[in-house]
């Protein structure tokens, strides 16, 4: 596989360099077409329109090596890490890589798929879907992904099938001698009237430099029913560039909600796109950052066909030099009639240096359509600090309320009850951090 | 229990002075009323009192039970035993009546080494004192004042001050904006709380109020001051002459700006 990542050389270098070494055709054959991409892609700069807020020089500046170059330190005892919820359907990937002994599928309904794409990489499901539903063209990252995986999630669903207990994607990234880059995979096939809850957490171990590139794919065929929560706590240096998208089908309903803590910088570019009528999709967001961390959202919600329902709320929390940017384009094809889509990005400013940049971005072409959006940024509001406080709240306590508050909506989606648990710890443990 | 000694306030950063030289003495078990035109300084005076970042103490004192409280802040006034019902009480979204008055009630208690409470306990606790302004309990459940009327808003004050047990309250318009139905739930709620070991202050523009909560102590504020003191009698007054003669006689003596 590849050697070095590295600014200038990075893309000549890839197209010399990356060579697929998986045995499996399906996945060979991406791995292929990825470092073709990677020959003519560029990589972006701030005169691209879609990158022109974000400084990649976090990227562009250190030298990424491929897993198997570096020196890894062991994963230990991640238990902790398990959701209760989902104790005999979870996958873990370490550094991207699968790890059979820390996985565990127990008691699945009757085909129903949940494991390594690498040991079903030879089934029908995945050599029809897998790599067809991304479309991130050009896209240096998402080539970076097709270049080099080889391990990933698999996720299959038959007709009418539910699987109650949550599917839990748990990707871990531990401390290395050196930066090196990783590329989680996901492929989620829902045949007809199927059902499933996903959860999928990138965790940084320690505080190392890593580069997370991870490329979901999500196919729903009609009536399938799927909630999405994406959990992002990198290492607070590493960079993490996702492309999670899904295609639905008649009456299929697909729900997500990012939610980002982690990472220096954090680019995610979410994209639904309905394929027939009737769909009913979220991608909502929650981000909180601090120190300097980045996080941009460049979403996309494609109307192609008549009646569907979108909603989409991105809410974020900024304290320090944090820097969040939002994106949210909305597209309606020119016959697809009666859409009722709804944006809304909350910005809260907990400090004078933080930056907010938000971007509503609506493409309609159809004539009878509700789309509406809508934007705020603002403060704490002092008034509400000294009412709590008045109550004889601490006036940090009051300010960890209100701001646990604002995130209150978008945990209350998690629909886990340990995963909420967890993000309620983590609010409190963000709001409060001054007082560690 | 409260005296308020020659108090000069003002806007925090800013030269104008609003309280300039109050004198106020509250005693356990008594009930006062404070009247005074818009702009005298009465709704400053409940801030100050409890403790408002935005205003600044420039000149005074302020003891509660023998202490001075001048420099503490909200939340340790607030477990000294002070409350204020706020004139326009704050919308929290997010966060439910019940959340925000078990954080208080415990964090008052730690502060006075009183046992706290559990939540089933203090669910018991907290239903007993809806009755006091008639509400049910789905009241508790719902967002601190989100989306309530001004009516629900100003019993919410009410219930918060029957939950807490302050030693003083300050009722800062508690009465503005209510219909005369409301006006009566709150009122009757103020003299179920009212007691012998409590003191309450009532801010109010007009006289209508204290024909439900009948004041021991009637104060006139005005530029600042509080310029004359008596019972209810002194409201009766103003209500048929006004603040205008006492407003002319401060012209008079010149210090009226």
């Amino acid at each position: 596989m590849s050697e070095v990542l590295q600014k200038d050389t990075m893309l000549s270098y890839l197209a010399s360099a990356v060579e697929s070494n998986s045995p499996e055709i399906a996945i060979k054959e991406i791995n292929e077409r990825g470092i073709e991409n990677l020959n003519t892609a560029s990589f972006p700069t701030r005169k691209d329109e879609d990158w022109r807020f974000i400084d990649l020089r976090s990227i562009s500046r250190n030298t990424f090596y491929s897993v198997d170059q570096v020196v890894t330190k062991d994963v230990g005892d991640i238990s902790e890490h398990y959701l209760p919820e989902a104790l005999n359907s979870r996958l873990v990937f370490v550094n991207g890589e699968y790890v059979d002994e820390l996985s565990s599928m127990k008691d699945l309904p009757k085909g129903v798929i949940v494991g390594n794409l690498t040991d079903n990489a030879g089934s029908e499901v995945v050599k029809t879907h897998l790599g067809t539903i991304t479309n991130y063209e050009d896209d240096v990252f998402a080539s970076l992904n097709d270049a080099a995986f080889s391990d990933g999630a698999f996720i299959y669903l038959p007709k009418e099938t539910v699987v109650e207990s949550p599917i839990h994607i748990l990707n871990i990234f531990t401390d290395a001698d050196k930066a090196f880059y990783a590329t989680p995979r996901l492929l989620f096939v829902g045949e007809m009237y199927s059902k499933a809850t996903i959860i999928e957490e990138h965790y940084g171990l320690a505080d190392n430099v890593y580069l997370n590139v991870p490329t979901t794919e999500f196919k729903l065929f009609a009536g399938a029913h799927v909630h999405h929560a994406r959990i992002q706590r990198d290492s607070k240096q590493a960079s993490h560039v996702s492309r999670p998208i899904a295609t639905l089908e008649k009456n299929a309903e697909y729900h997500s909600y990012t939610i980002c803590l982690g990472a220096k910088l954090f680019r995610n570019d979410p994209r639904v796109i309905q394929n027939a009528e009737e769909v009913d999709f979220t991608v909502d967001g929650l981000v909180l950052i601090d120190g300097d961390q980045i996080a941009d959202t460049h979403s996309i919600l494609d109307h192609r066909f008549p009646y569907g329902n979108s909603h989409q709320l991105h809410k974020v929390v900024v304290n320090d030099s944090a820097h969040s940017i939002f994106n949210g384009r909305i597209l309606v094809a020119k016959d697809a009639q009666k859409i009722d889509s709804f944006q809304e990005n909350r910005n809260l400013l907990l400090s004078d240096s933080g930056t907010v940049h938000t971007k509503p971005q609506l493409e309609i072409f159809a004539d009878d359509v509700l789309c509406s959006h809508g934007a705020t940024i603002s403060q704490l509001q002092e008034d509400e600090v000294f009412y709590l406080h008045s109550r004889g709240l601490t006036e940090q306590k009051a300010r960890e309320l209100l701001v646990y508050a604002f995130a209150l909506e978008s945990i209350e989606s998690m629909a886990v009850k340990s995963v909420e648990e967890l993000l309620h710890k983590v609010v409190i443990e963000y709001t409060n951090r001054d007082n560690k | 229990m409260l005296e308020i000694i020659n108090l000069h306030a003002k806007v925090e950063g800013e030269d104008i002075a609003i309280l300039k030289g109050v004198n106020l003495t509250v005693n356990a078990g008594e009930i006062h009323a404070i009247m005074g035109p818009n702009g005298s300084g009465k709704s400053t005076l409940a801030k100050v009192v409890s403790g408002h970042p935005e205003y600044e103490v420039t000149e005074g004192q302020i003891l509660f039970e023998g202490e001075d409280i001048t420099e503490l802040d909200a939340d340790e006034r607030a477990h000294l035993g002070l409350f204020l019902a706020f004139q326009y009480p704050v919308e929290v979204p997010g966060i439910t009546n019940k959340t925000l008055l078990r954080e208080a009630y415990n964090t008052i208690a730690r502060a006075n080494d009183r046992e706290e409470l559990d939540p089933l306990e203090f669910e018991d606790y907290i239903v007993s004192k809806l009755e006091v302004i008639e509400m049910k309990n789905e009241f508790l459940e719902r967002s601190v004042n989100t989306g309530f009327s001004g009516g629900e808003k100003k019993k919410n004050e009410i219930f918060q001050m029957a939950v807490l047990n302050p030693v003083l309250s300050f009722l800062d318009e508690t009465d503005s904006g209510l219909d005369i139905d409301a006006l009566k739930v709150v009122s009757e709620g103020v003299n179920k709380i009212a007691n012998e070991k409590n003191a309450i202050v009532m801010i109010t523009h007009y006289q209508r109020l204290l024909n439900y909560i009948k004041p021991d102590f009637v104060h006139i504020m005005l530029d600042g001051k509080i310029i004359k003191s008596g019972d209810i009698a002194l409201a009766e007054e103003l209500e048929v002459s006004g603040y205008e003669q006492y407003e002319r006689k401060l012209s008079v003596n010149g210090e009226a700006q």
